[in-house]
């Protein structure tokens, strides 16, 4: 019997972004989903189990963080989720953890800084 | 549409005849013209917000494909889809390499244009200088090898921790260490140096950094203009470098915004020795500077 690999769900406005980072977890050893909106990713977090979320702060339809909101009220629990933002400003960051997100990566994410930051969330196949 | 101040302006604003009409219609004049070059001011300043927007939102936007390209050729250099031949590994390395200039040169483009939107934000902390000048040396000792360039730190043995946005600190350093290694390279070798200390006492003391080179010099005149944005002093010699022309523009910009001074010294073929001062602590407007700093709201 084989153990289940990690789930991770990518959330991020631009398909070329979920399809590099698709295929960069599952060459890792995860297995992965993406939404390219906050109903979208809710949708996702309804729909399959997820051990983690990769979250970008903009989307078309809103504040990616909404999409931690929007989950709770619609009494689903967040995985452990790891915020995806251009900005390194420490407002950003100051929000996202006030958000909830237990990481905040700064775009153009290095391979192993992903990979660490999902390790150091307990998420590592 | 711009429209050129009307040509009157040069008309001698004197009144010899005590024509008290004239003198009035002049006065008039004047004021219109005044006020004509204030909306022209008000015009060129919009058009210059404008311009820096746009130069941030498609900096940020190319960056969004350009890194997708890198991780997908990381992916495939790393070897994580199946091993790869000698030679599609080097040419995968290709891809990446050239993928990596390009976004260095997009991210200096992006930085220059937050800087002169002022949504830079200082992240100060207290840090020792010592292992962050050794990661760049560490960093460049291949290209200073292949370059046959000596490079060197000589920091005070008791340079105490220093107060400074660490990555803003890094980036200028960077800057400067790279140029002195580029030409000094083009001079056909030689040595390049870095030199910190914390001079001063009191609430007049600064971090003072020189990195300085052996390498092909800068003419006096072209001190100030070398850290003005979108700058290659002498176009038509080997001191021109491929880039972006904003390196010390955004070097100039991060040390300010820390209460700091940048500047050169140098001469044609006597090498260069550029300085900057960094306030310890820092100085309380760059705090204030720090918290009127808004992130652009269109951006991830």
């Amino acid at each position: 019997m084989t153990a289940r690999r990690p789930a991770v769900l990518i959330v991020d406005d631009s398909p070329l972004v979920t399809d590099a980072l698709g295929v960069l977890l599952e060459a890792s050893g995860y297995t992965t989903g993406s939404a390219t909106t906050v109903a979208d990713a809710v949708t996702a977090l309804r729909n399959e189990r997820y051990d983690a979320m990769l979250l970008d702060l903009t989307l078309p339809d809103g504040d990616g963080l909404e999409v931690l909101g929007s989950a709770e009220e619609a009494n689903l629990t967040p995985p452990p989720t790891l915020a995806l933002t251009g900005h390194d400003d420490p407002a950003t960051a100051a929000r996202c953890r006030e958000a909830g997100c237990v990481a905040v990566l700064v775009k153009p994410v290095r391979r192993i800084a992903l990979l660490g930051a999902l390790q150091a969330a307990g998420v590592a196949p | 549409m711009l429209r050129p101040l009307a040509h009157s302006q040069h008309t001698p604003l004197t009144a010899t005849s005590g024509d008290a009409d004239t003198l009035e219609a002049r006065l008039g004049a004047l004021e219109s013209q005044t006020g004509e070059a204030t909306r022209l001011i008000a015009e060129l300043q919009a058009r210059d917000r404008l311009k820096t927007q746009f130069l941030a939102n498609i900096s940020h936007d190319l960056r969004t494909p350009l890194t997708a390209i890198i991780t997908h050729a990381e992916i495939l250099g790393d070897g994580m889809l199946g091993e790869l031949t000698e030679r599609q590994h080097a040419s995968v390395s290709g891809i990446i390499k050239g993928g990596r200039q390009l976004l260095a040169m997009v991210g200096d483009i992006l930085t220059y244009a937050r800087g002169a939107a002022d949504q830079l934000a200082l992240v100060p902390s207290t840090f020792a200088l010592a292992p962050v000048v050794d990661q760049m040396l560490a960093l460049n000792a291949p290209v200073a090898e292949r370059r046959h360039v000596t490079a060197t730190a000589e920091l005070t043995p008791d340079l105490p921790p220093v107060i400074a946005d660490r990555e803003k600190l890094s980036h200028v350093l960077n800057n400067l260490f790279g140029n002195a290694l580029h030409f000094t390279g083009l001079a056909g070798g030689g040595r390049v140096w870095v030199r910190a200390a914390v001079e001063g006492v009191d609430d007049e003391r600064e971090l003072h950094v020189e990195v300085g080179d052996t390498g092909i010099g800068i003419a006096p005149e072209h001190h100030d203009l070398v850290f003005r944005e979108f700058a290659q002093v002498d176009s038509s010699t080997s001191r021109r470098h491929h880039g972006t022309g904003l390196g010390l523009a955004i070097a100039r910009n991060l040390v300010e915004l820390h209460g700091g001074r940048i500047w050169v010294e140098s001469a044609l073929g006597q090498g260069a020795r550029f300085h900057f001062t960094i306030p310890q602590p820092l100085p309380p407007v760059t705090a204030t500077h720090a918290a009127i700093m808004r992130p652009d709201p269109d951006a991830p």
